[in-house]
């Protein structure tokens, strides 16, 4: 495969608190560059956990994973939040919005967060919430939002420092059909303009655009 | 959007609880600046009142307390010990004068006001008082009043006073001075004597010496002939100012344990707001907060706890002390912590000590919380329902 923007290498997570479960095997996987890469599999084997590795949310048990060329799993928590805040952008099925802030203000925090001037970020989150088609909802807590509108957010959240790569987990989860074609045009609109996104996903619909498919089952993948 | 935006509307998300948590701040910190404001211009005053009684040595009766040596400076009731006969006889010596002083207590419309048997003339030439209305008469049938007594109670010579329901006139109205001589009736020494049935006894004297430098030599010419404790105004100072503020450090620790019980109601709060909040942690974490931000949101939050609570503290604290301070310089035993001229009104000092103090404790308390914030995963944290 050429240009892997993301890659694993025996990637392994094993939860043992009492109880040993083991999370994720011996996971290689590479996912290229500017791609559509969707994760499936049934619940509970593994499909978000390995989200969470190659987003830096979480440290591995053991593997590596390489973003671009720099490895994730050797990098102190402070510059791994940096990659989060610069090089990825998280969408959650949950929405996981901050209630006590408007539509503009959720999409400001990710800005805040990596040090952006209070004009730039009001401007740039007033532009990726047009984009979105959230024009008319700037100042809308997220309890007066729509479960569709909601995910809008998240996305003009997760894009809003410019990441190269966008992790989607269950996207469209809580979301009707009408909701969810909306969530695919938006996806379809995000990757057209280069970046790499990843979905975690059950739905076939969101499945069925992706261009490369990978199958987590009991913690190990298999490429369908 | 920046920090403290995010740290506001954390803070007044819960409106009962943040209520609740400046209350609880406020209470501590307003016992703080009462106590501060009861008592930040009491070395003053007693340093003022000191200046006031204008002697070189104090005669008192062998014995006293600490508390009795408070009241030769705040004008308070004394017992009377100390025989005409010593008086006449320190006054007989050479090189000082003495002033005998009768302290006693009557009351006006139902208020307790200083009533001072002292020696007419000689106290007049000591002082060097000057009658603003009236004359300046005082005998078995006349009294002379301060202008503070004059105003407060709305009279003027030629009114009558009833002290121990014996009737007397007002003679005259003194000048304003600006101290405790404004608040007294001023009556003859053995007029009181006589009234109040103390035989032929003083409280104390002020003795005026001539020649400063041989002060120590008065002292044992005063305790040669009389069996009583003399003391230079220096010593006596400072030994009131020493009780004073052992008192007020015994308070201020009063105030602390309102400040600590505060603290731990920061760190509850903290603590609550952390676990209902442990998601957005998390999402915090996962669009790129580093563990130090997530830490300084939470001290913030604690701090401005602190700023809010001591500003609500700071107000009730100097209202408290303005309405409280009459009431509190009539009891005797709690006069020396404050009178009206004592306390402060308002003092930028005090102000920016308590605020300063009350961030202080509130980031403190803080820290344990904003340290289990950032120590949540942010998986653990995103993944709690």
């Amino acid at each position: 495969m050429n240009n892997p923007i993301i890659r694993t290498e025996k990637l392994s997570k094993i939860y043992d608190s009492g109880f040993r479960t083991v999370a994720l095997q011996d996971v290689d996987l590479q996912i290229p560059k500017g791609s559509l890469s969707c994760i499936m599999g049934p619940s509970g084997h593994g499909k978000s956990t390995l989200l969470h590795l190659i987003g830096g949310l979480d440290r591995p048990t053991s593997g590596k994973v390489f973003l671009d060329d720099m490895e994730l799993t050797s990098v102190d928590g402070n510059r791994l939040a940096e990659i989060r805040s610069r090089k990825i952008g998280f969408v959650f099925q949950f929405f996981n919005l901050l209630p006590v802030l408007t539509a503009l203000e959720n999409v400001q925090v990710a800005m805040m967060l990596a040090g952006i001037g209070k004009k730039e970020q009001e401007e740039r989150a007033t532009e990726l919430l047009n984009l979105v088609g959230l024009e008319d909802k700037l100042q809308s807590k997220p309890n007066q939002l729509s479960g569709g509108q909601r995910q809008r957010v998240a996305i003009a959240r997760a894009l809003a420092n410019d990441p190269e790569i966008l992790l989607m987990d269950e996207p469209s989860g809580n979301l009707d059909s009408r909701s969810e074609e909306e969530l695919l045009e938006q996806i379809a609109k995000v990757n057209g303009q280069g970046k790499t996104v990843v979905i975690v996903t059950h739905s076939e619909t969101v499945a069925a655009m992706a261009k490369e498919t990978f199958c987590i089952r009991d913690g190990e993948l298999a490429v369908d | 959007m920046n920090h403290f935006k995010l740290t506001w509307k954390n803070i007044v998300r819960r409106k009962s609880r943040f209520f609740f948590t400046i209350s609880a701040i406020a209470v501590g910190i307003a016992s703080l600046v009462t106590l501060l404001s009861l008592g930040s211009g009491l070395e003053t005053e007693i340093r003022k009142q000191a200046d006031v009684l204008g002697a070189n040595l104090v005669v008192t009766p062998r014995g006293w307390c600490a508390y009795e040596q408070i009241s030769v400076l705040t004008g308070e009731t004394l017992p009377e010990a100390i025989p005409n006969a010593d008086v006449k006889k320190i006054a007989a010596l050479e090189g000082l004068t003495a002033f005998p002083y009768l302290t006693q207590r009557t009351a006006l419309k139902n208020q307790p006001v200083p009533l001072l048997g002292i020696l007419p003339a000689e106290m007049k030439q000591f002082k060097g008082w000057q009658v603003g209305q009236g004359r300046y008469l005082l005998d078995d049938a006349n009294v002379v009043i301060g202008s503070g007594i004059a105003r407060q109670f709305e009279l003027k010579s030629g009114d009558q006073l009833t002290v121990r329901g014996q009737e007397f006139s007002i003679s005259g109205v003194l000048q304003e001075v600006g101290n405790s001589d404004d608040l007294a009736i001023y009556m003859e020494l053995a007029t009181v004597q006589q009234l109040y049935a103390v035989g032929d006894k003083v409280s104390f004297i002020a003795v005026k010496v001539d020649d400063i430098t041989r002060i120590d030599q008065y002292i044992l010419d005063i305790q040669n002939v009389a069996n009583v404790a003399v003391t230079s105004d220096k010593q006596l100072l400072k030994s009131v100012l020493a009780i004073v503020g052992s008192v007020g450090s015994a308070l201020q620790l009063i105030a602390a344990v309102a400040i600590l019980a505060a603290f731990f109601g920061i760190v509850n709060t903290m603590m609550t707001a952390i676990y209902e909040r442990r998601r957005e942690i998390g999402i915090l974490q996962a669009i790129g907060s580093k563990k130090r931000t997530i830490f300084s949101l939470f001290l913030y939050e604690s701090a401005f706890y602190g700023l809010l609570g001591g500003i609500v503290g700071v107000v009730v604290g100097f209202v408290f002390s303005y309405f409280a301070a009459p009431y509190i310089g009539q009891n005797e035993f709690t006069a020396f912590l404050g009178s009206e001229q004592s306390v402060q009104l308002f003092s930028a000092g005090i102000t920016l000590k308590a605020l300063l103090f009350s961030i202080l404790v509130s980031a403190l308390a803080g820290v344990y919380p904003a340290r289990q914030a950032c120590k949540l995963s942010p998986v653990e944290a995103i993944s709690y329902e």
